[in-house]
């Protein structure tokens, strides 16, 4: 990779620079007039697919970058989408200006806190810990039945207004709502890991004790990047509340962290593109094998955990990112 | 009446079997560094296997044996899984954290769907033997005898444990391999064939339990997790690898859930919790732990 962009840089930089910038480009592309072709159902499936690869890039930082085993990353995914529709069913605030950012903090509050407990462990432990306060949050919804709606989850979350005359939801706006949020967060969460504070994570998860020596608080490092990722989290959390409108407490708990975990690992920890592609790749196998086969679905799933880590070293994204490097270097020779 | 004794002793049974679960995963934490998440799925499987075992034997042999039986057939039915686990799978992913994770969970999943496939979706309870059924007198109120067999149970496997791991060989070699490993094997010592015997010797007795705890936890599909949830707090509110530090931390969480129960009855699943955060900002390697 260094020798193309060394070769780009001296001859050609905006060509370079195209050439790399050129399969998010086809991708945003394909992704804003796909929805033309689609039905509901299918759009549906897409929309899914984009929330949930916010949530999965958002771990992607604490996982794949900082090296932080989290296993209990639902939580601020549940606790945005929980804070949204508690605001909009209890207290009837239906303003996307007001629902929205307030879903999000939540989610970076909570975060903040679970951070600050868990941090004080490392490696399996953390993921301990963090695998129980997720479990917290996912019991403390079923118990506190009068705001959360217990078991059956809570209902009648509908999509905020925004405040523009005339404009009502249509899954095609809500879609590219979605779409828009995936390509900013995508786009800052580039940036983030891109920069000085970004490279100083890899250097965390590579070698703590010699980033300190160094002179680096790794610490607030680590925290820092929890939060962040918390905040993202909250992002697809609160998408996902209005999309479906309703939130059950298996959202905040292990099933939901495991699952997006799965995605993370499956598209290649660490590359941030690849969580999206494991986002859509689960859901879209989940979509075939539910229909199929829906009493046997965690069952294959569960298969799919034993392959992916036996046969499939650096997920999707190790080899996407190969194969792209391949190609870029033979358009630069020729 | 005083009903102070009568928590007590629910606590203490139900902190025998946490103690009981903790140990297995305690050991191949400190041991192996594997952090095996499938360990409560492992004592669904057994409670399960267990209940068909005393179920099915229970016209031959009367239902005391059966119970035997039964406890004895969840042990031997969850140590091959968990043997199978670690030959055929966990082996390959030495000091790969995360893949083990994502493994052990992939074996939750499967195997809780293999249960529901092979035992139905409806939660089971307990089997008592007739040996131990009915309640006795204990300071002015009426316990259960089952209760009260499960804490001795607990005694005796704890000093059974606490010798094993400080008296023999074996012990020995298992304490040496959690301190240094390269030394230990320099020493010519099989490690790999200690990592085996330990996986599965902790999820033999996390099958073992799966009858015994029945009564207490519940034999149901949601059960592998609950079980883990507990095991784990009890391991990080213990400390790791050593059977001392799963007895404390078993018999903190049994107490304070039951007092909980007793006196918050509303908040009594958060109480355990109170314990873990307050142990994780005091005193973050555990009560009897080791620095980490």
């Amino acid at each position: 990779m260094g020798k193309a962009n060394l070769a780009g840089s001296n001859r050609q930089p905006w060509q370079a620079r195209l050439l790399s910038l050129a399969p998010y480009i086809s991708i945003g592309l394909v992704l804003l007039v796909l929805p033309s072709f689609l039905s509901t159902y299918p759009l549906s499936i897409l929309t899914k697919v984009l929330i949930y690869a916010i949530f999965a890039m958002s771990l992607d930082l604490i996982v794949g970058y900082t090296g932080l085993l989290s296993l209990g990353h639902a939580a601020f995914f549940g606790v945005a989408g929980y804070a949204f529709g508690i605001l909009m069913v209890r207290y009837g605030i239906e303003s996307f200006w007001l629902v929205v950012p307030l879903g999000i903090l939540a989610a970076g509050i909570v975060a903040a806190i679970i951070g600050y407990i868990s941090l004080r462990v490392s490696g399996v432990y953390f993921l301990l810990v963090t695998l129980a306060f997720g479990q917290l949050l996912s019991v403390a919804a079923v118990k506190w039945t009068s705001v959360t709606g217990g078991t059956n989850g809570l209902v009648g979350i509908i999509k905020p207004h925004l405040g523009l005359p005339g404009f009502t939801w249509t899954n095609f706006s809500f879609y590219y709502l979605v779409f828009l949020a995936f390509v900013i967060c995508f786009f800052l969460l580039h940036r983030i890991t891109n920069s000085s504070f970004g490279r100083a994570l890899v250097g965390i998860r590579e070698n703590e004790p010699r980033m300190q020596s160094l002179g680096y608080n790794t610490w607030a490092h680590k925290y820092v990047a929890f939060i962040i990722g918390g905040l993202f989290a909250g992002v697809a959390g609160v998408l996902f509340a209005s999309f479906y409108g309703i939130m059950v407490p298996g959202h905040l708990g292990i099933t939901t962290s495991s699952s997006v975990m799965l995605m993370v690992i499956i598209g290649g920890a660490g590359t941030l593109f690849g969580p999206a592609i494991g986002a859509a790749f689960i859901l879209v196998l989940e979509r075939f094998a539910s229909d199929l086969v829906p009493e046997r679905w965690p069952l294959i799933l569960g298969v799919v955990f034993v392959i992916c880590v036996l046969f499939l070293r650096g997920g999707f994204g190790s080899y996407l990112s190969r194969f792209w490097r391949r190609v870029r270097l033979s358009v630069w020779k020729s | 009446m005083d009903v102070l004794p009568a928590h007590f002793l629910i606590g203490l049974s139900l902190g025998f079997i946490l103690f009981l679960l903790a140990t297995g995963l305690t050991l191949t934490m400190g041991l192996m560094r594997i952090v095996n998440l499938a360990h409560g799925a492992l004592y669904m499987v057994g409670g399960y296997a267990g209940l068909s075992v005393a179920r099915l034997t229970e016209d031959l042999v009367g239902r005391d044996l059966a119970f035997l039986l039964g406890v004895l057939a969840g042990g031997l039915c969850a140590g091959l899984l968990g043997l199978i686990m670690e030959t055929g799978f966990l082996r390959r992913l030495y000091k790969r954290e995360l893949d083990q994770v994502l493994l052990t969970i992939g074996f939750i999943y499967i195997l809780t769907n293999l249960t529901q496939w092979v035992w139905g979706p409806v939660p089971e309870y307990g089997y008592i033997p007739s040996i131990l059924s009915g309640s006795i007198p204990v300071g002015g109120i009426t316990f259960p005898v089952f209760r009260l067999a499960i804490i001795g149970f607990g005694l005796a496997a704890a000093a059974g444990l606490w010798l094993f791991q400080e008296k023999t060989r074996v012990g020995a070699i298992i304490r040496a391999g959690m301190d240094n490993k390269e030394m230990t094997m320099g020493l010519g010592i099989n490690l790999k064939l200690v990592f085996t015997g330990v996986f599965t010797l902790g999820a033999f007795v996390a099958g073992f339990c799966g009858l015994i705890g029945a009564p207490l936890l519940g034999v149901n599909l949601g059960v592998g997790w609950d079980a883990l949830l507990l095991a784990m707090i009890v391991v990080i509110v213990g400390g790791t690898g050593s059977v001392q530090g799963a007895l404390v931390g078993g018999i903190v969480i049994g107490l304070v859930v039951a007092f909980g129960k007793a006196y918050f009855p509303q908040l009594a699943y958060f109480t355990m919790y109170l314990v873990l955060i307050i142990i994780l900002l005091f005193r973050p390697s555990g009560l009897m732990g080791r620095t980490i």
